[in-house]
């Protein structure tokens, strides 16, 4: 019997015992899972060639941030709010970030982060791969963060001398000034009156100082510190850079400008979008790219090669015909990401995007051009459903405003991107030669996610060896180019009527002068 | 103490199995084999989809025939007029069926699996003759999602995405098999 009772008097102490331990369990689980969630502010040493100084920084979903405003201005810089972000200006450089998105635009180049900006208390904090991006750019700095010590470096970095060779020389009127280097080079290319000068971002040991050339474009080449000065014969003398691997080449095509523009000047100079309505920034995507070649053809061609030549001279001919910003998701031989086309799209706040590709096919004799757009059924099927089950789960005014609004923007990218594709079948059926496959619908992924009209257009079967032929002449290019150029003309003129931003009666909108100066980098 | 962490634990994993799914019904079918007319898609000379009506060993069990009706696909057309449609290394891994009716198709092989050089066109026919297969050839498929190598993939190609269950496009199948 007594040990009945103690039993039941054990049973007794640990019922509560227990009760206490589920307590203490309960606890210590949401105690863990609120430090795992909520944002640990933290303090960091920054380091910096004057010095240490301490800097807040904030843990959250694993990842270490780093406050912005803390660390630009202890390098001499600014961080202020602007309307979708923030914008961060260090020696004259700016780069805009927002909480939305994990792409940082600096000049017109991205920087992908980890994870989106957060921000408390209204200072923005990043993740270091930002100033590393960023730093690198704007003050030619390297950065490391050792996460044991807590100490974020920012150092200059460390450059190897490259050695530089260049030549110039004319082929049937074009100039090509290839300048090789030993190592790779970051480098800026500005346009002045009459000359061209490469910036080199790091040391250099340049050929010569000065040399004169018996060239019909080209006068003097200097070498001046890290600077390269093109002088040009005349002002008239218009130029379009690339570059090229193994070795390392920057060449400059430079000839007289011809009434039209044949192959393409500079990409236009960089700035934030405009935000008043209608067309200001045209985001053109050569398909492919890299190790993703695209569709091959018979002769060998391939795709992305293709659609990158047309691009370029697509961008240059919209430049001067638009007036518009031109940004190209690619403008080498570079692999993006289906993702990041769209997202460059959207971090430049396009108002227009247009991938081009060279179609492909088994079928033999297969030929034509189609443009196709995204179905309302691809574009956000998901989200649909998402907005859907909401709402069926609290019918309250704001969900269905809510999915009301959704569908009318979303109906409304799918009516523009119609009316954008129409046009660009229609201008491609104008061609001589080009079947008419039509305008179609289907779920491209890289139209997917644009928030903005969009659409992609097949110019010909990479696959018929006849349109391979005809992909590889320059004057079909161009009618090609021409066709395009008028589609986007035809479209911006069209939309920016019925938003009243041009008067229905009013001509054509004149042309702009394409920017005076330009800058590219390459990384 | 130790006695009540292990109640807890006990807890912890009697509510973890109570949790795993009951086997399907259909797995309980009957597996009688058996030949059936199934009808395959590929691309006609329109450059569209058509079926290509075939006589095949099926199991009655749609679980167990339809990676069977996939690997046929892959076999490529019996008429000369039709052009095959996935790449000739292309190899089903596997294909089964959600009960909300979402078919999967692992998709495998070399070509898939390094990168496949393919137009728009090309790519549209192959992901469509899947999706347009597995639809008329059981009433129970209402969408159907790929898969490379047992795991999501962007594209096959770099065009269409896969992200999400596709459902068949008319469009693509010719008019008169429509």
């Amino acid at each position: 019997m007594p040990r009945f009772q103690r039993i039941t008097c054990d049973n007794a102490r640990n019922s509560s015992r227990m009760k206490r331990i589920l307590l203490f369990t309960v606890v210590v689980i949401l105690a863990a899972t609120s430090i795992v969630l909520a944002q640990q502010a933290a303090q960091a040493t920054l380091r910096l060639p004057a010095g240490d100084k301490p800097i807040p920084i904030l843990h959250q979903n694993l990842m270490t941030f780093f406050s912005a405003t803390d660390v630009i201005t202890a390098l001499g810089g600014t961080v202020t709010p602007d309307s979708h972000g923030f914008k961060v200006t260090l020696n004259n450089v700016v780069a805009a970030f927002g909480p939305d998105s994990r792409f940082a635009v600096v000049r017109d180049d991205l920087i992908e982060m980890p994870l989106p900006p957060v921000v408390v208390d209204g200072k923005p904090y990043v993740s270091a791969q930002f100033f590393a991006g960023f730093l690198s750019r704007a003050a030619d700095m390297e950065v490391s963060w050792d996460s044991n010590a807590r100490v974020l470096s920012i150092k200059p970095q460390q450059h190897t001398v490259a050695n530089v060779q260049l030549s110039v020389a004319n082929v049937q009127g074009t100039t090509k000034v290839v300048i090789t280097l030993s190592a790779p080079v970051d480098y800026s290319i500005l346009k002045e009156q009459q000359a061209y000068t490469i910036h080199f971002k790091t040391p250099i040991h340049a050929p010569y100082n000065d040399q004169a050339h018996e060239d019909p474009n080209v006068a003097h080449t200097t070498f001046n510190g890290n600077d390269l000065v093109i002088q040009l014969t005349a002002p008239d003398v218009v130029g379009d850079a690339y570059r090229l691997e193994n070795p390392i080449r920057i060449v400059v095509d430079l000839r007289k400008a011809a009434a039209p523009p044949a192959s393409g000047v500079l990409p236009p100079a960089v700035t934030r979008p405009v935000e008043a309505p209608g067309i200001h920034t045209i985001v053109i995507d050569p398909g492919h790219g890299g190790k993703d070649v695209g569709a091959l053809g018979p002769g060998g061609t391939m795709e992305k090669d293709a659609t990158l030549a047309l691009c370029r001279k697509l961008a240059a001919s919209l430049a001067i015909k638009t007036g518009a910003r031109v940004v190209l998701t690619r403008e080498d031989d570079s692999v993006v990401s289906l993702d990041q086309r769209t997202a460059i799209a959207n971090q430049y706040k396009a108002d227009l995007f247009l991938s081009v590709h060279m179609n492909a096919a088994v079928v033999k004799g297969a030929r034509g051009s189609e443009t196709y757009y995204l179905s309302l059924e691809a574009s956000d099927e998901l989200a649909r459903k998402a907005a859907e089950r909401e709402n069926a789960a609290a019918t309250t005014p704001s969900s269905d405003l809510k999915l009301i609004l959704w569908d009318l923007a979303q109906q409304e990218y799918v009516n523009e991107s119609s009316r954008f594709a129409t046009d660009v079948q229609e201008e491609m059926n104008a061609i001589a030669g080009i079947q008419n496959r039509g305008v179609k619908q289907a779920p491209f992924k890289v139209l997917v996610g644009a928030t903005m009209p969009a659409a992609l257009v097949e110019v010909a079967f990479i696959s018929n060896p006849e349109e391979e032929t005809k992909l590889k002449n320059d004057a079909f290019v161009t009618t090609v180019v021409d066709a395009l150029t008028r589609a986007v003309v035809r479209y911006k003129t069209d939309y920016e009527t019925r938003i009243g931003v041009i008067q229905p009666t009013a001509p054509e909108k004149k042309p702009a002068a394409p920017a005076p100066a330009a800058t590219t980098t390459t990384k | 103490m130790r006695r009540t962490l292990f109640v807890l634990a006990v807890v912890v994993l009697a509510g973890t199995c109570k949790k795993k799914p009951a086997t399907t019904s259909n797995l309980n079918v009957q597996n009688q084999v058996a030949p059936r007319v199934v009808r395959l898609y590929f691309e006609s000379a329109a450059m569209l989809l058509a079926p290509e009506q075939r006589n095949v060993q099926l199991p009655q069990n749609p679980a167990a025939a339809m990676p069977m009706i996939a690997r046929e696909l892959t076999k490529g057309a019996t008429n000369p007029a039709f052009a095959r449609v996935l790449p000739p290394d292309t190899v089903i891994r596997g294909a089964y069926l959600l009960p909300d009716g979402t078919a999967f198709v692992d998709l495998g092989g070399t070509t898939l699996t390094q990168g496949w050089a393919a137009g728009s066109h090309e790519e549209l026919m192959a992901v469509y003759s899947i999706v347009q297969t597995m639809s008329a050839n059981f009433v129970e498929v209402k969408k159907v999602r790929l898969l490379v190598n047992g795991t999501p993939a962007e594209t096959l190609a770099g065009h269409i995405a896969l992200d999400k269950p596709l459902t068949p496009m008319r469009d693509l199948v010719d008019p008169r098999a429509r």
